[in-house]
């Protein structure tokens, strides 16, 4: 029997409609409405998904994002939820009271939300950087580096080495220092595209190209071929790569 | 440039985003496992080729900062003052910080209230120092030599009725001075009218060569003055200048030159707790500079209370200076020094650099590496 409901999104609407059996492991998809507001939900045990199975876990998540993706395009405006959100039941109380009663107490921030996102996506952005070209690019531009490394060849074996621990401290420091310089830069040319941003986490390096940005982006369609045309100047100067990724459902934002 | 969808990174993209973001409910009508809730979390350790935690790296301290500085940056702070408490004048500004080893000039906001003086800094929503007004003794201002190569700095010395005295700083500072005294006479408080600061010690500075500017000078300074003849090294007392050319330490009882150094010929410097006499027992800062001169390495050691400020001071060159380049300010977008932008925040909006603090911690960090082999 059963006796949850797991949650996809909420969107806009108020009626109560079934989309097929499009959900994880192929469950009947359906929303329950709350005045204007619908939850999109299919039954299952008040107990989440998990496997040790990765192909399992990766069709389940596929799935999830497909069903928010359908709502999306069918009502315009959705408020995904996360993997595994799953609305109980408790003793005398239905999971679909629980859920309606939540709506109903969540209803204004809820709606306001909605507002907030009507006809917006999420965008991904990342920026590398090839550390190997930028360092080599301070030691040509940078006069103290430069000057430094002039130094070293000169001197003797243990002042070299000392000189060494010098230059690369400095390297160091000047590297994090374009990096804050080109990470305002960019955040603010980025800004400028879009309605709202978030800075994430960045990730561990990859094939030498180290993440120096991980932004979230909300902004229309529509926008996305200005925000584009920006990141293209960003991708084409020398040791810049960028990683443009959406549209996405609003997951960041909510 | 057109976003994509359905390479694999993008799939890692999505995935972060579906298993670690979304709608928050709260948790009591959600399965949660031993109280919390569980979204993704089981699934985040399964899947492979997913990367939600950063590696510790070279750069992570930098992408912790700045997106602190961005959260800093969308919430504001605001200085909570007490019932009945009312701004008079609100100017950007800094105020001399000192606490053991920490010393420097932090900026904010100085807040002229009805009942007090207050420093603060609405990006660390720290006051950094306040003052009930009917506590300040007396007001004076005097210039002061900055830090490296800039102009005098005009310092609002405010004494307290224990006698400490407070350094503040900012632009307009006649203004706060001005503003300051106002409001004590609309109180009906007086100030001090000649009020004795305790100065520095200033040695004469007579050996500056032409052209020379003094950049750095301070209170007493310890030399360590080396073994000549039958002579044992000594500590002898003294005053320590930092030119544009040259450091200099002047002997207080032989009155002349001991010790003179081309900025250019410093190696590194090194600061280090240890005993200065044999006698004692207690340890000082020693500041040791290791220098060249005709393909020599030498070492010279200074010990003194604002050691730490030398060593900044110092460090300062060896690491060279930010070139005079002009910046815009990352937050309200205004021009101006990129170097005072860094070091100070900008003026017109309040904005600290992030980099700021780190700077600090890593110039420390360096000072400690960077052992004088003497």
């Amino acid at each position: 029997m059963a006796e949850a409901r797991y949650l996809y999104c909420i969107v806009e609407g108020n009626e109560e409609i079934t989309l097929g059996n499009i959900g994880i492991e192929d469950s009947s998809v359906y929303t329950i409405s709350y005045q204007d507001l619908c939850a999109v939900v299919h039954n299952c045990l008040p107990e989440p998904y998990k496997s040790e199975d990765q192909e399992k876990m990766k069709s389940w998540v596929t799935a999830h994002e497909k069903v928010v993706e359908i709502a999306w395009e069918k009502f315009g405006t959705v408020l995904p939820l996360g993997f595994d959100t799953i609305i109980k039941g408790e003793e005398g109380v239905a999971p679909d009271e629980n859920m309606k009663n939540w709506l109903k107490d969540d209803y204004e921030n809820l709606t306001q939300k909605m507002g907030k996102l009507k006809d917006k996506a999420e965008y991904g952005v990342q920026i590398f950087w090839d550390p190997k070209i930028i360092s080599e690019g301070l030691i040509e531009t940078n006069p103290e580096i430069k000057k430094l490394s002039e130094e070293i060849k000169s001197k003797s074996k243990g002042l070299a080495y000392m000189y060494k621990q010098k230059l690369e401290n400095l390297l160091k420091k000047e590297m994090e220092k374009e990096a804050d310089r080109y990470f305002k830069n960019f955040y603010e040319q980025i800004r400028r595209c879009v309605d709202q941003i978030k800075v994430e986490k960045t990730k561990k390096p990859e094939e030498g190209k180290q993440m120096l940005m991980n932004l979230s982006c909300l902004l229309t369609k529509e926008k996305s071929k200005i925000l584009g045309d920006e990141l293209e100047k960003i991708d084409n100067m020398e040791g810049f790569f960028v990683r443009f990724t959406g549209p996405w459902p609003p997951y960041s934002f909510v | 440039m057109e976003p994509s969808r359905d390479t694999h990174a993008t799939l890692v993209d999505l995935l972060d985003r579906i298993l670690d973001k979304g709608l928050v409910i709260n948790a009591d009508i959600i399965i949660s496992v031993a109280g919390i809730p569980l979204i993704g979390v089981n699934l985040k350790a399964a899947l492979a080729g997913m990367e939600t935690m950063l590696k510790y790296g070279v750069m992570q301290a930098w992408d912790e900062k700045s997106r602190a500085w961005e959260r800093e940056h969308r919430k504001k702070n605001v200085l909570s003052l007490v019932e009945g408490e009312e701004i008079v004048l609100k100017m950007y500004g800094s105020y001399y910080y000192s606490k053991g080893i920490y010393n420097a000039w932090k900026p904010g906001y100085f807040y002229l209230t009805n009942q007090k003086l207050i420093l603060y800094r609405q990006d660390f929503n720290e006051i950094t120092f306040q003052i009930p007004l009917e506590e300040i003794k007396a007001l004076v201002t005097r210039e002061e030599a900055h830090f490296v190569k800039e102009k005098k700095k005009q310092v609002l010395c405010l004494i307290d009725k224990q006698d400490q005295v407070h350094r503040l700083s900012a632009v307009e500072i006649n203004q706060l001075k001005d503003a300051i005294e106002q409001k004590l006479v609309t109180m009906g408080l007086s100030l001090e009218s000649s009020p004795v600061l305790p100065e520095f010690e200033k040695g004469p500075i007579d050996f500056l060569i032409e052209g020379e500017e003094v950049t750095h000078r301070g209170e007493k300074v310890w030399y360590l003055v080396p073994a000549s003849g039958s002579k044992q090294e000594t500590w002898r007392p003294g005053h320590l200048y930092l030119t544009d050319k040259r450091l200099c330490w002047w002997y207080d009882f032989e009155r002349k030159l001991v010790f003179d150094v081309p900025v250019d010929r410093i190696v590194t410097i090194n600061t280090e707790m240890r005993k200065t006499s044999g006698l004692d027992s207690k340890k000082e800062k020693v500041l040791d500079i290791l220098y060249e001169v005709n393909l020599t390495k030498r070492t010279a050691s200074f010990a003194g209370k604002e050691i730490d400020e030398w060593a900044e001071a110092l460090n300062r060159i060896i690491s060279g200076k930010i070139e005079e380049e002009i910046e815009t300010c990352p937050q309200c977008g205004k021009s101006a020094p990129a170097k005072e932008l860094l070091e100070e925040g900008c003026s017109s909006c309040g904005w600290v650099s992030p980099v700021r603090d780190r700077k600090q911690k890593t110039e420390n960090r360096g000072q400690k590496t960077e052992k004088t082999t003497a």
